[in-house]
C-alpha cells in the first residue's frame, strides 16, 4: 500500500518512527518489545494439505498451532488458579500472598486477600476466562477483538506467514496509524483501542509473554520436529551467505525502509 | 462449501474469458482473421498471446483467493524476464503474492491504471487489470502452459 494512506506521516516523521514496508503485504501494524512475533515458513511439498492462499494458510495455522497453543495456555492458567484457590481454602478464607510465589498472584509482598465464597469463585473463574481463540474473517481474535496482525507472502512452492501478537501495546503508538480504508466487517468503525485486545489483559497477572511463547513452541513441537536455534546462528548465515546482515538488508532483502 | 463455490465460479469465469478471446476476431484488415490464444500457468497467471505480444495478468481465480487488492508492484518497460521468473507482486489486505512471467520476454508496457486503482484487479482481473505486455521471446514456451480447459481442471482440483 501507499504510506500516506496507512500511516500518519507527519506524526511518524516528527517522532522519528522507523517505518518498514514488508514484502509480505497485509495491514500496517505498530510493533515493539510488547509484541510477540511468529513466522511460519511453509513449503507446499511438505504441507500438501495446505492450499497456498491467505485464508487457507490462516485456517491451517489457527487449527494446527495457535488454537492448541491458546487452549493449553488457558488450561494452565485455569489449573493454576484452581490450585491457588484450593490452597487458600485450606488455610481459611483469608490468606497472605507474596510476589513471585507459585500461587500465581503478583502483587505486593505480604498482600492480604479475602477469597470469595466457593459459589462466587466458580462464577468469577468463568467470567475471567478469555473468549475462545478463533479465526474471524482474516484475523485471529478473542471474541470480537483482534489479538494480532497477520501477513503472508506467497511464492512459487511455498509461503511465509507471520503474526505480531499483541501481548501489550501503548495506545499512544496507535496514533501513528490511520483507520484502514479496507476493514473487516466485524470491526465496523471501532477505533484501534476498541478493536484490538491486549493478551496480557486476560491472563497477564498470572502469566507472561514468555509463558505464552512456551505454549506456542509446544503446540508447534506437537506437530513438527522442533529444533531450536539461536539468533547468532541466523546472523552467521547472513554473514556467510550475504556478507553480513546490513548487506543482506540493503541488497536482497525485500523489506525496505520507507523514507517519509 | 463457500470457498469451493467461489473458486469454482471464478474458474468458470476464467475459462469463459479464455474462450471469448480465442475466437477469431475481425481486424482493421478485413481479409485477415486474427486469433488470440489464452494460456494459463499453475500459479494462476494468464497469458493472452496476439502475434508477438503477450498480455499477462492474474486470473479471476487468483484475485478471488487473494481478497481485496491494495497494491500492485510492476516492473519497468524494457525489463526482461525469463519464464517462471518473478516480475512483480500483487498485494491484498492479507498477503503479497509474487507473479511470474509465463514466458521469456521483454516488458513492452505496464498497466499504469493499477497504480491508482489496484482494486481493478478484483473487478476485471482478466480484462482491464492486465499487468504487463511482454514481447514474446520463445514461442515454444507456450507449449508448456495450460489451455482454458486444463486450467479449469487445475482450479477445480485446487478448490477441493
Amino acid at each position: 500500500g501507499k504510506p500516506e494512506r496507512l500511516v500518519n506521516v507527519e506524526a511518524a516523521r516528527d517522532d522519528g518512527v522507523l517505518v518498514l514496508r514488508r514484502f509480505s503485504g497485509g495491514g500496517t501494524v505498530v510493533v515493539d518489545h510488547n509484541s510477540l512475533w511468529t513466522t511460519i515458513i511453509g513449503r507446499n511439498a511438505m504441507l500438501p494439505g495446505v492450499k497456498p492462499f491467505p485464508r487457507e494458510i490462516m485456517a491451517w495455522s489457527a487449527e494446527s498451532i495457535f488454537g492448541p497453543a491458546f487452549e493449553s495456555w488457558n488450561r494452565e492458567i485455569s489449573s493454576d488458579r484452581s490450585r491457588s484457590d484450593i490452597a487458600g481454602r485450606k488455610r481459611g478464607r483469608q490468606t497472605l500472598v507474596f510476589q513471585g510465589k507459585s500461587c500465581g498472584f503478583s502483587g505486593g509482598a505480604g498482600e492480604s486477600l479475602i477469597l470469595p465464597s466457593k459459589d462466587t469463585r466458580q462464577q468469577s473463574l468463568e467470567e475471567n476466562s478469555p473468549p475462545k481463540f478463533e479465526l474471524r474473517e482474516n484475523d485471529y481474535v478473542f471474541g470480537e477483538r483482534k489479538i494480532g496482525g497477520n501477513a503472508q507472502s506467497i511464492v512459487s512452492g511455498g509461503f511465509m506467514h507471520h503474526t505480531s501478537f499483541l501481548w501489550d501495546y501503548d495506545l499512544s503508538n496507535m496514533a501513528y496509524l490511520t483507520l484502514p480504508e479496507k476493514r473487516p466487517e466485524y470491526r465496523s468503525d471501532r477505533s484501534h483501542d476498541k478493536f484490538l485486545a491486549r493478551l496480557k489483559e486476560y491472563h497477564g497477572q498470572r502469566s507472561s509473554k514468555n509463558s505464552l511463547w512456551a505454549h506456542m513452541k509446544k503446540a508447534t513441537n506437537d506437530r513438527f520436529e522442533l529444533e531450536e536455534v539461536r539468533l547468532d546462528n541466523v546472523m552467521k548465515i547472513a554473514e556467510d551467505k550475504f556478507g553480513g546482515f546490513q548487506e543482506w538488508f540493503d541488497g536482497k532483502c525485500r523489506t525496505k525502509v520507507v523514507r517519509l | 462449501m463457500a470457498a469451493v463455490s467461489i473458486f469454482a465460479t471464478a474458474a468458470r469465469r476464467s475459462m469463459a474469458q479464455a474462450l471469448r478471446s480465442s475466437r477469431p476476431a475481425t481486424s482493421s484488415r478485413p481479409w485477415t482473421a486474427r486469433l488470440m490464444s489464452t494460456y494459463f500457468t499453475p500459479a494462476h497467471e494468464y497469458c493472452k498471446v496476439d502475434g508477438k505480444v503477450a498480455t499477462v495478468g492474474i486470473t479471476d481465480f487468483a484475485q478471488a483467493a487473494l481478497g481485496d487488492i491494495v497494491f500492485v508492484d510492476l516492473p519497468e518497460p524494457g525489463d526482461s524476464f525469463e519464464a517462471k521468473e518473478s516480475f512483480g507482486s500483487v498485494e491484498s489486505v492479507k498477503a503479497a503474492s509474487d507473479v511470474y512471467a509465463p514466458i521469456t520476454g521483454k516488458v513492452l508496457e505496464v498497466n499504469e491504471a493499477l497504480t491508482d486503482e489496484p482494486g481493478l484487479v478484483n473487478s476485471s482481473a482478466e480484462d482491464d487489470a492486465w499487468f504487463i505486455k511482454l514481447e514474446v521471446g520463445d514461442e515454444s514456451e507456450l507449449g508448456e502452459l495450460m489451455n482454458a480447459e486444463q486450467y479449469k481442471e487445475h482450479c477445480e482440483k485446487e478448490a477441493h
